[in-house]
């Protein structure tokens, strides 16, 4: 057990170093001179020779992406080549703000679709089980930002029960923040808990066909009974797989809506810092974004190992 | 008399569209022991699982069952009840212990479960302990630990012993197993039947035995049911039954069940039985084998005498069935090692033996049997002979050709001359070709009317109709598929044919017209025939060599007469009386 997990803890080392590498090389093969954007078009080749020297740009590219990831590694993403000030400051504000917004629409994507999948499960013959499968499918079929702009038509600007935007510190004023969470964290969770009903709906009906739900009844106990106590946990096993492939999904649909909400997250941030081309600030950035989806991925392969025992010998 | 454990009666169950079971009725009395026999699709399951109340959905059940000491008919009553009545008064175990339990679960806590479900121990402690001492009952090795284990971490036996002591944690009146050794292994299934026997007599309780296989049921039965298409045709005292068998169908069961009883020409009896499918547009797969082979003509005896040897550790590797001549299949030193995924982070990757230093060879003409049990090396065997896989260390040489390690590309015409026939009717088809594609699929550099001719001839030799060709596979029964492959098979005239587990998937009546049509077959074309097997007694019908394979070696090799009446390894005679027989009650 403690061995499978230190190999998923080296597995998700390596992968992180893998993703800052392609990362670094993304960046940095696309055209254009970071030296000549900090300074501006109308600086002489000069100016612009000195400025690449003075950031390291003249150094080789195997240096360059040491350095780079060396500093990243204690918290320092460098320096903005626009505003002049330290990257990672920005980077930690606005991926606080993101996690807390994915991380809600976690919750109440799960909290949705548990239920829900399983009751159309349940239900899969009767009339409610197929009407309620068919509002599933609905959700499935509308994007997230345009449930954000439904909900911001009807609960802000119609009802005017909660704020069409922005974003309070919950240090601050912790009731604000609620009602600013609320809003985008189920317009981004409600497709997912939408899709991912089906597959819990998929899943829990696969199960009750299972033979060991067979032999639960047999010993005595009722369909439902026998459900919840067998079946669930093996229901949950394939279920966890999408939530995982889900969340990188989720963070894309983070960066489209808190642009709808004007929420400073990682995505507004980075779209900001993209339009500036300030490039130190978009490489954090995005080696941020990956390594939070591949630390989601590597819980979830965690709490697949917890669930199921066939996982920790077979390693 | 006092009043039986279980009253069936006018038991009917239907799906939607048709009736199922038409009515059946039978008691078993405290502490009786009754088999329930019948082939696939008879509806033995469907007895059990009603009487259990556990029916799919989409069926129904009428009539009435009632269980001592339950005042109202189980098939009427709530689903509280059921409850009630379910693992506690009667419990049941399934054929496929592999998936019967809970994959997450402990399996002292499964069984643990029972008792508190029905509140037959004071608490959670003493339910886990009762378990352990249930596991102890059931004859697993350190129970303590075994209740630690997942389903995972034990064998099908081992599931299958845990099954059981689920099923009698609560000592139900009536327990019901439906084919509960049928994935065993030979020796499992001895040992496991023998534990059931005296669980249930141990117990006083009565237990209901369903399984296709007459010789489980002479066995552990006192009384044996005989149930087709849905009645029960026979219902008797066991040793009666199986000696004097009153109805045709429960003859033609017996007859075809006994593999050591054949006609003149050494055919098993099939006689032909009513088409059982009317509505199918297919003609039924009980057609009696095709018998055009001339009488008159001379039994064709096998060429060689194998010698009758044993493993012999300590000294030179054996060859066996060594031929002075030319062989069909000439294996030496044959060694198939696979690594296993995983080990320790620095522990070196283990290694298991499939194979160990295995030398034989294959006469022609000869029908060499290998018998063996699952994970004994049979199958990887197989794999080599068939080039389908690549040994660690050894030689295979196939009519004259070395095929170990030969390319694709030089193994054209090796294909062409062995052909295999697979265990699994159903699955080794492709669902979407026609029966004529897939028949003509081995015929390459032949015009499409000469195919079609071939095909059409060839399934007329396997004992189909020709409008068999435009079908998919699934419009056909197992036997027919079965039938289907080895027309595949044959069509590019092989002169070895290798047949992995060919039978096992069939029922019982419908075996026994595969074996003769291969039997035909062999004599017709003068093939070699490579038969793998798990069952002893269809290699001792079909063939005249038998290999016993354990543990990556073959341990014992001759003619199977002499192999299965005087086995000489200890291994060869602990399967051969592991093997349940109706002999003792026939007194054949």
């Amino acid at each position: 057990m403690v061995l499978v997990v230190l190999r998923r803890v080296g597995v998700f080392a390596a992968t992180v170093i893998v993703a800052s590498i392609v990362t670094f090389l993304m960046l940095s093969i696309l055209p254009g001179n970071a030296a000549r954007i900090a300074l501006g078009v109308h600086a002489t080749e000069a100016d612009v020779a000195a400025q690449a020297t003075a950031m390291g740009l003249d150094r080789p590219a195997i240096v360059r992406y040491l350095a780079w990831f060396g500093h990243v590694l204690v918290g320092d993403f460098g320096t903005s080549t626009v505003s002049r000030q330290p990257i990672g400051p920005d980077i930690a504000d606005a991926l606080g703000i993101t996690v807390i917004l994915v991380l809600t629409s976690v919750v109440l994507a799960l909290v949705f679709a548990i239920p829900f999948g399983i009751l159309t499960a349940v239900r899969q013959r009767k009339p409610d089980g197929a009407i309620l499968s068919g509002i599933s499918q609905i959700g499935v079929a509308v994007p997230g930002f345009l449930a954000g702009m439904l909900l911001v038509t009807v609960f802000a600007v119609t009802l005017r029960w909660l704020p069409a935007g922005g974003w309070v510190d919950p240090a601050e004023d912790f009731g604000g923040f609620l009602e600013h969470l609320i809003l985008p964290a189920i317009a981004l969770g409600s497709v997912q808990g939408a899709v991912l009903s089906r597959y819990v709906r998929a899943s829990v009906l696969e199960v009750m066909r299972d033979d060991f739900i067979r032999t639960a009844r047999a010993k005595g106990l009722g369909a439902g009974r026998a459900l919840f106590r067998h079946g669930l946990r093996n229901a949950a096993v394939p279920v966890m797989t999408v939530l995982g492939l889900q969340i990188a999904t989720l963070l894309v649909g983070a960066v489209v809506i808190e642009r709808v909400f004007s929420i400073p997250g990682l995505g507004s941030l980075l779209l900001d810092k993209v339009a500036l081309r300030d490039l130190p600030a978009v490489q954090g950035i995005v080696l941020v974004l990956v390594v939070f989806v591949l630390l989601l991925n590597f819980l979830v392969d965690l709490a697949f190992t917890v669930i199921d025992p066939r996982l920790r010998s077979a390693a | 008399m006092t009043a039986p454990t279980l009253r069936v009666r006018d038991l009917r169950v239907a799906s939607p569209f048709t009736e199922l079971l038409h009515g059946i009725s039978f008691d078993i009395a405290p502490g009786e022991r009754v088999g329930l026999i019948g082939e696939s699709g008879s509806g033995k399951s469907l007895t059990a699982t009603s009487v259990m109340g556990l029916l799919p959905q989409t069926l129904t059940a009428t009539g009435s069952v009632l269980v001592s000491g339950i005042d109202t008919n189980l098939l009427a009553a709530p689903e509280r009840r059921l409850n009630k009545v379910r693992g506690n008064t009667m419990a049941m175990v399934f054929q496929e212990p592999m998936t019967a339990l809970n994959p997450l679960m402990r399996v002292g806590a499964q069984v643990a479960e029972i008792m508190t479900i029905h509140r037959t121990e004071p608490g959670r402690r003493q339910a886990r302990e009762r378990a352990i001492d249930l596991l102890e009952q059931v004859k697993l090795p350190s129970p303590a630990q075994v209740a630690l284990a997942f389903p995972h971490q034990l064998s099908g036996g081992q599931r299958q012993r845990v099954l059981l002591a689920m099923a009698m944690a609560n000592n139900p009146q009536l327990l019901l197993c439906d084919e509960p050794t049928t994935a065993l292994d030979v020796t499992v299934q001895a040992e496991v039947l023998k534990l059931i026997k005296n669980l249930v007599i141990d117990r006083g309780s009565s237990l209901l035995l369903i399984t296709h296989d007459i010789a489980v049921i002479a066995e552990v039965c006192q009384r044996v049911l005989v149930l087709h298409q849905g009645t029960i045709v026979e219902d008797g005292p066991v040793g009666r039954v199986l000696t004097a068998p009153q109805h045709p169908y429960t003859q033609k069961l017996i007859a075809a069940s006994n593999l050591a009883a054949v006609d003149h020409r050494g055919r098993l009896h099939t006689l032909a039985l009513p088409a059982p499918v009317p509505s199918s547009p297919v003609p039924s797969s009980v057609v009696p084998s095709r018998v055009e082979t001339d009488a008159a003509a001379p039994p064709i005896l096998p060429p060689y005498r194998a010698a009758h040897q044993s493993l012999d550790l300590g000294g030179l590797p054996t060859i066996f069935n060594e031929v002075a001549g030319v062989p069909v299949i000439s294996v030496r030193g044959l060694s198939r090692q696979y690594r296993r995924r995983g080990g320790g982070l620095f522990s070196p990757v283990p290694i298991v033996h499939g194979l160990r230093e295995v030398s034989f060879d294959v006469a022609e003409g000869q029908r060499f049997g290998i018998v063996g049990e699952s994970g004994s090396g049979k199958s990887t065997l197989l794999r080599m002979l068939c080039a389908l896989d690549q040994p660690s260390s050894g030689t295979v040489d196939v009519l004259g050709q070395p095929i170990a390690g030969a390319a694709e590309r030089h193994l054209r015409d090796f294909r062409s001359q062995v052909q295999i026939v697979f265990q699994d009717p159903m699955g080794s088809l492709d669902p979407r070709m026609k029966v004529r594609d897939i028949v003509a699929e081995p015929l390459h550099h032949v015009d499409r009317t000469e195919a079609l001719a071939r095909v059409e001839a060839q399934l007329a030799a396997v004992g189909l109709d020709a409008d068999a060709m435009d079908r998919h596979p699934h419009q056909f029964s197992g036997g027919q598929r079965q039938r289907i492959s080895i027309a595949r098979a044959l069509i590019t005239r092989p002169r070895v044919l290798v047949a992995d587990e060919a039978v096992s998937a069939l029922d019982v009546l419908v075996r026994a017209q595969v074996l003769n049509l291969l039997a035909d077959l062999v004599d017709e074309y003068r093939l070699t025939l490579v038969f793998v097997s798990h069952d002893l007694g269809v290699i001792r019908h079909l063939c005249d060599t038998v290999a016993v394979v354990s543990g990556g070696r073959i341990v014992e090799c001759g003619p199977t007469g002499d192999v299965y009446d005087h086995p000489l390894h200890p291994y060869t005679r602990q399967l051969v009386s592991a093997t349940p027989s109706i002999h003792e009650l026939t007194g054949a």
